[in-house]
């Protein structure tokens, strides 16, 4: 269970967040909508521990957001940056460089789990030999999603997972994150197709 | 041996004259940098016409204390160069950078001239101090380099850090890129001039030497030696800093702070 609350948080004199609150139970899927700056992002990273300033109380399965449990907190999500231009030049290193850490070692895909999840985001297998510069964002994006999904992270962390999508990958990618059972996902999305597949659609 | 032809202050005056080319271009390209380069280039007069009469007498006196102290406060203005250049914050990295620096340098220091030159006294002024001046101007350079690439990168790419961090990554394996560019920015320079080195360039100290009127195979194997005593300080020094400057750089969840950078 993930629990925010009674969040508060300003940003140069402007609140983002004033007394917020939100259970989010193992397993379920939530989409955080609203518009630009009213805070999407801004939960993700907070969830992420990238702004530690704010007041109340943020839990990640079990666990209190603080200096010392952010290393176990991290342990249990993956993430997905909304910017997908990272500064890697393969786009091997794009899709292996997480599992290169000493706690993802053995998530290592086999060819067979590659095979799988490669197909399953319409993706070639011959864009690992490519550079980064050579691939689209949409091909960005599912190379970061399939990475994320390997990680075999009980919470992922998603910011717009399906906006450099088509709208036929946009589905099939969708469906296949959100049928994951035992998966938290939380989501910061303006994608009708993903808010309404859903379990909660959060306003922000 | 050739007599020594010394240049009186008259000469050294005329040669200013090849500073009129830099000044130029500087001007002719609106760097901004002109009233810099004349500040640097009568800091330089000054500061070595004053060290060359202060040597004389700290040579004379050679006394450790003395030497020892001579070569923190070298340090000391090294450091605060190193943060000037880096657009770091002053009071939080001044520690950090100076601890290195007097680290990588009496490691180093220690070696060379107790080691290899195997002086009964390291703190021979003749040696200790010369030495000592050679591997903190020569390293002032890399450590700027690496440092600012360092941090401004990690400001810059605030994504990729956290693309590590928020997948697993230990503070330490998510800096690892950063650290890898930092070093490779930093010492790729020094390792191609290092390596055409005799070829197309002969060092300073080397030419100093043999127009001081030394032995050309002495001046080489010192050449040699200080060489590869300024590479290995230099790596450690920029190692040490950035190990000993990331402990205050980053807050408690790892993220780096926003405010070590001067406005």
């Amino acid at each position: 269970m993930t629990e925010i609350s009674h969040l508060t948080l300003s940003f140069k004199n402007e609140k983002i967040f004033d007394d917020f609150s939100l259970l989010i139970k193992k397993g379920e899927k939530i989409a955080l909508s609203g518009e630009s700056g009213k805070g999407k992002t801004t939960l993700l990273n907070l969830i992420a521990g990238f702004f530690p300033n704010y007041r109340g109380k943020i839990t990640v399965f079990g666990k209190e957001l603080n200096s010392a449990n952010i290393s176990e907190i991290r342990k249990t999500i993956a993430w997905l940056p909304q910017d997908t231009s990272i500064a890697v030049k393969t786009v091997k290193e794009l899709f292996f460089s997480p599992f290169n850490f000493a706690l993802n070692k053995n998530n290592k895909p086999s060819s067979n789990e590659l095979s799988t999840i490669f197909s399953e985001f319409a993706l070639d297998e011959n864009l690992l030999t490519k550079k980064t510069n050579e691939i689209s964002g949409g091909q960005k994006q599912r190379i970061l999603l399939a990475s994320c999904l390997l990680l075999k992270k009980p919470l992922l962390l998603l910011d717009e997972p399906t906006s450099a999508l088509d709208e036929k990958i946009k589905k099939k990618i969708t469906d296949y994150i959100l049928k994951q059972e035992d998966l938290t996902v939380i989501a910061a999305t303006h994608d009708d197709y993903w808010k309404n597949k859903s379990d909660k659609i959060v306003v922000l | 041996m050739e007599k020594v032809i010394d240049i009186n202050y008259f000469e050294l005056f005329t040669g200013y004259a090849l500073m009129l080319i830099p000044v130029f271009a500087l001007w002719y390209y609106k760097t901004g940098l002109v009233k810099d380069t004349l500040i640097a280039t009568a800091r330089m007069t000054v500061q070595l016409l004053l060290v060359g009469l202060y040597l004389e007498y700290i040579f004379k006196l050679n006394n450790a204390l003395i030497n020892i102290s001579w070569v923190v406060l070298m340090s000391i203005i090294a450091s605060y160069t190193i943060i000037r250049r880096s657009g770091l914050k002053m009071k939080l990295f001044f520690i950090p950078v100076l601890l290195s620096g007097i680290i990588s340098i009496a490691i180093t220091d220690a070696y060379f001239l107790g080691f290899v030159v195997k002086l009964n006294n390291i703190f021979n002024a003749r040696y200790f101090i010369p030495v000592t001046g050679m591997l903190l101007g020569n390293t002032i350079k890399n450590v700027v380099i690496a440092v600012d690439a360092f941090y401004k990168r990690i400001d810059e790419e605030e994504n990729y850090y956290r693309w590590h961090l928020a997948n697993g990554a230990t503070k330490k394996e998510a800096l690892l890129p950063f650290m890898r560019d930092a070093l490779r920015v930093a010492f790729n320079p020094m390792i191609a001039t290092t390596a055409i080195m005799g070829l197309i360039s002969l060092p300073g100290m080397m030419t100093g030497q043999i127009l001081g009127g030394s032995n050309p195979n002495i001046a080489v194997k010192y050449q040699i030696m200080l060489l590869i005593t300024i590479f290995s300080s230099a790596v450690l020094n920029v190692v040490l800093t950035i190990f000993f400057s990331n402990r205050i750089a980053f807050d408690a969840f790892d993220n780096l702070k926003k405010g070590i950078f001067r406005k």
